[in-house]
């Protein structure tokens, strides 16, 4: 959570004062204000990049391709909730492996599932250890902000 | 010659702009017109204006002056009149409206907050409370390679994601309506689920920021909330 008040909560400081929190408030100043038809509005092209960036519809195809490819990518993360289950899934193609008449190819992609899950137990640690680390956050905050700059 | 309209205050606001430098560069010297009840602030408008950071600020910056003193009506950016007499026109015309609207924005002040939802957090929460969206993800990571399955998935977690950004956006307005007088909500930009503006009486600014504060809480790591304020009632005009 970040809650960020404007600095000092005093207006009127003069010059440029609160030019720092201009970012925040280019919206309002931009797009609300009091409009006044018989004015005329100066060309605001160079910041139509701000519009641009509106919300991504939500149902199209490329939201729901990032979405799926999020979720994907996601659970190869936290799949270390899992752990026990996997490591039944591998007994039970070594068990079938054993019975079946193709043992060699079976019990050997057992092992090469044995290997992936070690590398990714560790991998799954070392995430959890992230997790609880502030710092990862503090930047997933501060990219946010900056993709809306570019 | 143009000139470039800042605000509308009421005549008897001081209207102490001092030395304030104006939008352009060199910046323009702000000077006021108007009648008897009402006023504009003006400057010459710079041949050629542009959007810049300097006249953004500038501009703004003329707001903060004047809410300091009493209600203000803040133009959005970048309205030019022909000439003075255009601008006093305006006043006449607009009389009522605009006094109605300073009316109804003394005494308080803008509150503008935004609010994001870490996406990994939120897409942890989907797949956990969706035993559908579960086992899609677990057949496409097993190697299901039909195109169709992280398409459904992903139509599945965008409307899951969205029907729960909307309830948050609404518990958060049901808290905080009570704290303001007026509110005014646009769409959200990026990743923010929440943009919305509420008209905070000078009296209920600190309860009000605590509220917010509290809700952030509430919510926890995982979201990112931006409150902005006491700014010039934009969205109340």
């Amino acid at each position: 959570m970040t809650v960020v008040p404007q600095s000092g909560g005093t207006v009127a400081r003069g010059g440029g004062a609160n030019s720092g929190n201009l970012y925040d408030v280019l919206d309002l100043i931009l797009d609300r204000g009091l409009v006044i038809d018989a004015f005329v509005r100066v060309s605001l092209v160079g910041i139509e990049i701000l519009k641009i960036d509106a919300r991504v519809v939500v149902s199209s195809v490329d939201t729901y391709l990032r979405f799926a490819e999020a979720c994907n990518r996601l659970d190869l993360e936290a799949g270390a909730k899992k752990p026990e289950e996997l490591t039944d899934l591998v007994g039970d193609l070594t068990e079938d492996g054993s019975r079946g008449k193709a043992k060699g190819a079976l019990s050997g992609a057992a092992e090469a599932i044995s290997g992936a899950l070690k590398e990714g137990s560790e991998e799954d640690e070392e995430s959890d250890e992230r997790e609880k680390e502030p710092v990862r956050k503090h930047a997933r905050a501060t990219r946010r902000p900056s993709r809306h700059r570019e | 010659m143009a000139v470039y309209v800042y605000s509308v205050v009421a005549t008897t606001h001081p209207r102490r702009l001092d030395d304030l430098p104006g939008v352009g560069d060199p910046p323009a010297t702000l000077r006021t017109v108007g009648n008897r009840k009402l006023s504009a602030v003006i400057s010459d408008a710079p041949e050629g204006l542009r959007p810049k950071r300097r006249d953004l600020a500038a501009h703004q910056d003329v707001q903060e002056r004047l809410m300091a003193d009493g209600p203000v009506l803040p133009l959005q950016f970048g309205f030019t009149a022909a000439d003075d007499e255009a601008v006093r026109a305006v006043l006449e015309e607009h009389a009522d409206a605009f006094a109605e609207r300073l009316r109804a924005v003394e005494g308080c002040s803008e509150y503008h907050l935004k609010a994001a939802q870490d996406e990994d957090s939120m897409l942890r929460r989907v797949l956990a409370e969706s035993d559908e969206a579960r086992a899609l993800n677990e057949r496409i990571r097993g190697g299901a390679d039909n195109p169709e399955l992280p398409l459904a998935l992903g139509e599945l977690v965008a409307q899951e994601v969205q029907a729960r950004q909307e309830r948050l956006a609404a518990s958060v307005l049901e808290a905080l309506r009570p704290l303001a007088r007026e509110e005014n909500t646009s769409p959200a930009t990026g990743n923010d689920f929440l943009n919305v503006s509420f008209l905070v009486t000078r009296d209920g600014e600190a309860d009000f920021r605590t509220s917010v504060r509290k809700l952030a809480t509430e919510l926890g790591d995982d979201f990112d909330l931006r409150l902005r304020g006491p700014l010039p009632a934009y969205s109340f005009v």
